[in-house]
Formats: structure tokens, C-alpha cells, sequence
């Protein structure tokens, strides 16, 4: 028996192609998850700035949605596959306008995954066109658990709600070859700046011609009563990468619903999160700390330190609970710096003011509504981010990217000590 | 060429044409070889492509294709009334493709970057508007009256092949270098004596099974005749992202022609195969066959508007197969294939036909 088995509709099959489009352009590689509700599709960028989360509701997305699962794999089912190739298999076909004899457009589309041992491990997609002809694709896929970024969405105070249309149309404003957006808020005009720009030229990587470039600053002011919800700290400043904003709002401009995001304090990440007919859109990004180049360049050293002092911790808190999202958010040189030792704790202890777990030692189950949480494997649980990431932590650094937040995207895997 | 007298006598071959589209879209067809055979007769003209005797095209511009054309020399069986002795048999050389297609797009420069820009996007309305209706452009030059004239001619043996352009007032001579023709083979199929299969099907369901087969950037393909479902299928392996199974499952509503002597299965190199389908964008029907030794013939009919239609001629040598590798490619995706079995499929084919 096939570990899953489902079948999308014409429109199912659009979807899914436009989600996959969107995290194609951040990874080159999608994680799909199955579980008897739901599917789940997560992309992790290359850099670790940004994850993507696509959750599929079995009982609404699809036309039919079979999870069996298997003697090794009885609660959920995960793989690793190329996007591009199922970009290439979900498209959308020739047809529509022309007559039904000549409409080689998709009627429906079932994907099977088989695994298990003596089996071959193949995602075959059995795609129908209306005229006649079946196309089967079998597809390589590499078993692998997925990894899930963090957000705990009661640290992210700062939050607003706003047409994703209204915003796509701000984005025609933005000029060419920016590369950071800066979300800032003044509460006296009641206003919201998005404001484009680009490293000035001496930060930018090396080269002599980047000294004639010209840094471009585009400010859009958007007035308060434009968004649904607003709940922003005055004067906050919160950049993050205008590629991955054009890509998200692209593709929410499609679903054309409500784009809601939460965020806290620079360097920290920030989720956005929208929604279609049984599909939710989740985004996080890391936003660029505090753009005070000379600080980074300090600090290395001590993150290292600060890093290895703060470890044990966070494994106690992992055994402490078995709950992913036990283990607090890394201190980072960085934060520490801004806004040290007492906002962690703050967020640790404080009785939570948002629809309220349980306050004490999980506080991970704050996050219980998230999607990340129903992790029941034990090796699924969160982890710290190891020296591997520190090295990319300092790549990160070159970028100009601050890595405070870093330490948010762990990965999940053996954490069973 | 001149003659005895020193004026210069009238061209082996002339042709004027008031549109370069179908010529060119003809050509583009088997734009797979550097080089490419010319043969002009009376009725047209023929142009062969090899591809390394595995695959071979032919393209025609027939007569009718032209507002004039005229040819003078002898062909063989018409009555010996010219005076000229050299000019006796129809001419045969070989010329470099790519000039030739760069010359034929200049015309209609404009229009025709516009268009291709859609046909890219576009593969089957930009067939059906070239050539049969065109394109509802209230600016393109055609619509406005401006259409120019396009003449072909070979003057003398060893001379050049000229094409001469004049639109809108401006005139672009072309010359391009003619070439001595090698000794040619053609791919031999055995036709009539022995198709093992015949199939012929609207070109666009072709075009459609392999828009679905050309993502996973394949290595081989194997193509699969049957007389019971899946009818025709096309199988490609050796890919980087998995293999995929194209199956013309309603294969009678599908399929115009359907004869199947025998299961029919072979294995050819992706690449070529795929070169075809430049033909398939701009071909209304297609016929499929193969013969014994496992050649593949692609014929294609081409509706070309204002002419009668023309044909396209492709025929591919496969890889050498042994059963066994025949079995392991069959294996797998294996629905109603019963166990590869030859007389269950014609079995069950009998009652259908009947």
C-alpha cells in the first residue's frame, strides 16, 4: 500500500504550482510532509534568512487525500524532492479557452509516494489532461526530516494586517537594484515607511566600481488607516530583504487574501503568514539587525564565547520538555549588546499577555497554535545551533546580514541525549 | 554561367515569393544540421538534413508556395529544347542552413521579432495564425498593404544562391555561398513491404507528450506501439529527476490511425528525436511508422496557407537493443502491459476492433 496517495483537481494543481514557484525562488529543494490531515511543504533558503511554509489541508485541498504510512513511518511521512522537477510536472497545461477536443489542460493529477523496504521509493505523479493522453513521472526523493524554523510569536509584539494587493501595488514603487527594505513606523504622522535601499558603497563587498554606484533610498509612506491592524512600536525599525519580499508578495497577491506579519525587534525574525482556500502561507525571515557594520566586525569572538556558555542551557531545556519549542531563543552578541541579559529573561518569564500557555517551563507550548509544534517525533526536537552554524553565522556577517536571529533556525535531528 | 553569346543567360532557377514565413518555418524544422542538401526540381524544392546517418529530415517548398516560379534546365523525361547542353540536369548542391534561415528572417524584420516573441510563449496559436490566419495585427506591414517580395535564384552551377529582399522600399541582396554536394544516403525504411506499425495523430498530441518529457532532460527515449492500450507510449530514462511515461490512453479518440502489425518498441537518443519537434509546432497531422529494423519514420503534413499542403520527412535509426534491455525499460510502469505479452495485447485488440 502506498504510504500517500492524493489527488489534486485542475485548480489544486494550479496552487500547488504556484507555491512551489515561490519557493523556488528561495531553495532549490522542497520538504514535503504528510500526516493524516494535512501536507505540508517547507523550503529553508540557503543562507538560513528565510524559511517557507506551505500547510495543505487534506479534507479541503485536495479531492481525495489517503495517508497510510508505514511500519516505519505510521504518524507522518517526510521526503526531500527537487522543485523544479515538479514545477514542470504541476504546470499548467495548453487548454482552457480552446475547444474540449483540443484542451490538453490537466483534469486531475494523483500523486503516489511509495517507500518502505523491497519497495522503490518513487513519487509517481499521474497526470490526466482532458484530451486523452496520461503522463506519469516517477520521481527520486530523498528521505530526509524537514527542518523547521522557530517563532515564537508572543516575543513578536509589533504586528499589522494589510491587503496583499495594496502591498503588491507599493512594491511596483520600489527602483531597481535595491536590495533591503526598511519597515518603519511614525506614530505622530501616522505613518508606515517602507523604505528601499541599498549597503553604501563602501560596506558593499570589495569591489572599486561599487564606489560610483549610487545607494538609492525609495521611502513610501503609507498611511495607518490602510492597514487592517496595526500594532507597531514607534520609530521601530525592521529591514529585511526586499528579493524575499517581492517573492512572498508575489505569490500573496495570487491568493489575494489578508497578509498578516509579526515581528519584534530587529535581528530577530519575522513571520508572515496569509491564507488561502485550505492553504496556509507561512513566511519567516530574519531581519537585519542593527546596521552597525563596526559592531559585527567586533564581535566574533565574543559570540563564540557567549555561544558555548549558553549551550548546556539550552540542552537542559530540551530534555526539560519534550516539547520542541522548549528551547529558548539563543542569545546572540548582537541583542545581548542592544538590549541585553534583561529581555530575555522578560520574554521567558513575563506572563504572557497573548491567548496564554501555560506560562512556566514550557514555554514552548506558547507557540502551541503555531504549526510548527506537533512535532511528535522525539527527533524532531529543536536544537542549537551547532559550530557548523556558527561558520555560517559569520558568512552571514560578510553579507551584511546581522545574525542575531540566527540561532531561531534550528535544525531538527538528534537530540535524544 | 554565361552563354556562347556573353549575355548572361536566364537563371537555373527562379522564384519569387511574397511571404518568407513558410519557407522559413519549413526550414527552421530540421535546423539540426550545420549544412544542408538542396535539390531543386521542377516542382519544388527539396531540402535534405543529416544528422549523422542516424537521423535525417526532409523539407519541401513546393511550387505552389511561390507567385512565380520557373526553372530552366531539364529535368529528366521533359523534351531536350534548351540549347545549353550544361544546363541539363536539375541542380544539387549544398548550402550552409543557419545563412539561409538568417537571410529568409529578414524579411518582415519587425513583424517577425514581434511574432516569434509570441510564438515562443505560444507554440500552438502562433501555428495556427502563421499559417493559416494571420495574425489579427492592425500594424503589421501585411496588414497595411506593404508586404514586399522575396525572389530566390541560382544562377549558374557553382554560383551562389541569392536572395533578394525588397520591402518597404528597401532592398537586401543576399548571397550565400553553394557547396558541392556529397554522395548521399538516405536512412533506409523499408516502406510499404513491412510498416510494423502505423499511427497517425493530430501533431500537437505529440507536441503535448513531449512538452511533458523535455523537463526531465532525458537521455533516451524509447517509443512503444501497441495495439491495445496504451496504444502508443513514450518512455524516457536516464534523466536527472526520474523517468517519465506518456501514454495516449484514449487512444482511439486520440489516435486517427491506429495499425499495429505487432508490438513495436524501440530506444532512440532524446535529443534527436526531440529536434522534431520544430516540426510538430508548425504540423497539423502526423504519421508515425516503423519497420522491422526498428527505424522510425515521422512524417508531418503542414498546412500552408494559399499552397497545397507540405510535408515533412524524418526518419531516426534507434539504438541497437537486445530483448533483455527491452524488458527492463518495460518494467515498472507496467499497467495493461500483461507481462509484455504480444499475444494477450493483439488478443484483446481483436475484440475491440471487432
Amino acid at each position: 500500500m502506498a504510504v500517500l496517495n492524493f489527488t489534486l483537481s485542475e485548480e489544486g494543481a494550479t496552487v500547488f504550482h504556484d507555491a512551489l514557484a515561490c519557493m523556488f525562488k528561495f531553495s532549490d529543494d522542497v520538504c514535503m510532509e504528510a500526516r493524516q490531515d494535512k501536507l505540508t511543504l517547507t523550503a529553508l533558503n540557503i543562507s538560513k534568512s528565510a524559511y517557507i511554509c506551505f500547510t495543505f489541508a487534506a479534507n479541503r485541498f485536495f479531492s481525495r487525500y489517503v495517508f497510510e504510512g508505514n511500519a516505519q513511518y505510521r504518524d507522518r511521512f517526510f521526503c526531500q524532492l527537487t522543485i523544479r522537477a515538479l514545477l514542470s510536472i504541476f504546470r499548467t497545461r495548453q487548454g482552457g479557452e480552446l475547444p474540449q477536443s483540443k484542451d490538453s489542460s490537466i483534469d486531475k493529477c494523483d500523486v503516489v509516494i511509495d517507500d518502505g523496504p523491497g519497495k522503490k521509493s518513487r513519487l509517481i505523479a499521474r497526470v490526466i489532461c482532458r484530451n486523452g493522453i496520461t503522463a506519469s513521472h516517477s520521481l527520486a526523493f530523498e528521505v530526509k526530516p524537514p527542518t523547521h524554523a522557530k517563532f515564537i510569536k508572543d516575543e513578536a509584539q509589533n504586528r499589522w494586517t494589510i491587503s496583499s494587493r495594496t502591498l503588491r501595488q507599493l512594491m511596483d514603487h520600489f527602483g531597481p537594484g535595491i536590495e533591503l527594505l526598511d519597515i518603519n513606523t511614525d506614530n505622530d504622522a501616522s505613518l508606515v515607511n517602507f523604505t528601499c535601499f541599498t549597503e553604501t558603497m563602501q560596506q558593499r563587498r570589495g569591489g572599486e566600481d561599487d564606489a560610483l554606484r549610487k545607494p538609492l533610498h525609495t521611502n513610501i509612506a503609507v498611511e495607518m488607516d490602510e492597514f487592517d491592524v496595526i500594532t507597531v512600536k514607534d520609530k521601530l525599525h525592521i529591514i529585511i530583504s526586499v528579493k524575499d519580499f517581492r517573492a512572498i508578495l508575489q505569490h500573496a497577491q495570487i491568493t489575494g487574501g489578508e497578509l498578516t506579519t509579526f515581528y519584534s525587534d530587529p535581528g530577530r525574525p519575522m513571520k508572515l503568514s496569509y491564507g488561502g482556500d485550505g492553504v496556509l502561507c507561512e513566511f519567516i525571515l530574519m531581519t537585519v539587525g542593527e546596521k552597525d557594520a563596526s559592531a559585527l566586525k567586533h564581535k566574533n569572538p565574543r559570540q563564540n564565547a557567549a555561544k558555548s556558555a549558553k549551550q548546556p542551557l539550552d540542552a537542559a531545556s530540551h530534555r526539560a520538555s519534550s516539547v520542541p519549542q522548549a528551547a529558548p531563543p539563543k542569545p546572540n552578541p548582537t541583542q545581548q549588546k542592544l538590549a541585553p541579559r534583561p529581555r530575555q529573561s522578560q520574554f521567558e518569564i513575563r506572563p504572557q499577555p497573548m491567548p496564554p500557555p501555560p506560562p512556566p517551563a514550557p514555554p514552548a507550548t506558547a507557540d502551541s497554535d503555531s504549526l510548527f509544534v506537533p512535532q511528535a517525533d522525539e527527533d524532531d526536537q529543536w536544537e542549537p545551533l551547532n559550530d557548523d552554524d556558527d561558520e555560517e553565522v559569520d558568512q552571514i556577517d560578510r553579507l551584511q546580514w546581522n545574525s542575531t536571529g540566527e540561532p531561531v533556525m534550528i535544525k531538527s535531528s538528534h537530540f535524544h541525549t | 554561367m554565361e552563354s556562347s553569346d556573353g549575355v548572361p543567360g536566364p537563371p537555373l532557377f527562379r522564384a519569387v515569393a511574397s511571404s518568407t514565413r513558410p519557407l522559413y518555418q519549413l526550414l527552421k524544422s530540421i535546423n539540426f544540421t550545420k549544412k544542408i542538401h538542396v535539390e531543386i526540381t521542377e516542382q519544388g524544392i527539396r531540402f535534405t538534413a543529416d544528422h549523422a546517418r542516424v537521423m535525417q529530415g526532409i523539407a519541401r517548398w513546393t511550387k505552389s508556395m511561390f507567385t512565380s516560379y520557373t526553372t530552366n534546365f531539364n529535368s529528366p523525361g521533359s523534351d531536350q529544347d534548351s540549347d545549353s547542353g550544361a544546363e541539363s540536369a536539375p541542380p544539387t548542391f549544398q548550402i550552409s542552413l543557419p545563412a539561409l534561415l538568417e537571410a529568409l528572417q529578414i524579411f518582415g524584420a519587425a513583424d517577425a521579432a514581434a511574432r516569434q516573441s509570441k510564438a515562443d510563449m505560444d507554440p500552438y496559436r502562433s501555428n495556427l495564425r502563421h499559417l493559416r490566419n494571420h495574425d489579427p495585427d492592425a500594424f503589421s506591414n501585411h496588414t497595411l498593404g506593404m508586404s514586399g517580395t522575396c525572389s530566390l535564384s541560382y544562377a549558374s552551377e557553382g554560383g551562389p544562391f541569392s536572395i533578394v529582399i525588397e520591402e518597404s522600399g528597401v532592398t537586401t541582396t543576399c548571397n550565400l555561398t553553394t557547396y558541392i554536394s556529397e554522395a548521399r544516403e538516405e536512412i533506409p525504411f523499408a516502406l510499404e513491404e513491412d510498416p510494423t506499425f502505423k499511427i497517425i495523430t493530430q501533431a500537437r498530441w505529440l507536441l503535448d507528450a513531449m512538452a511533458e518529457i523535455v523537463p526531465t532532460s532525458p537521455e533516451r527515449l524509447t517509443i512503444c506501439a501497441s495495439r491495445g492500450p496504451p496504444y502508443l507510449r513514450l518512455t524516457s530514462s536516464g534523466g536527472a529527476f526520474g523517468s517519465t511515461t506518456v501514454d495516449f490512453e484514449k487512444g482511439l479518440a486520440l489516435l486517427e490511425t491506429l495499425r499495429v502489425e505487432q508490438r513495436w518498441s524501440q530506444t532512440f537518443r532524446f535529443e534527436v528525436v526531440n529536434s522534431v519537434t520544430e516540426a510538430m509546432k508548425i504540423a497539423n497531422m502526423v504519421s508515425l511508422r516503423g519497420d522491422s529494423q526498428g527505424v522510425l519514420s515521422i512524417q508531418f503534413m503542414v498546412e500552408v496557407e494559399g499552397s497545397e499542403p507540405s510535408f515533412l520527412d524524418f526518419r531516426v535509426v534507434p539504438y541497437v537493443t537486445h530483448e533483455d534491455d527491452e524488458e527492463e525499460e518495460g518494467e515498472g510502469d507496467g499497467e495493461g502491459d500483461g507481462g509484455e505479452g504480444e499475444g494477450e495485447t493483439v488478443g484483446s485488440v481483436g475484440g475491440r476492433d471487432g
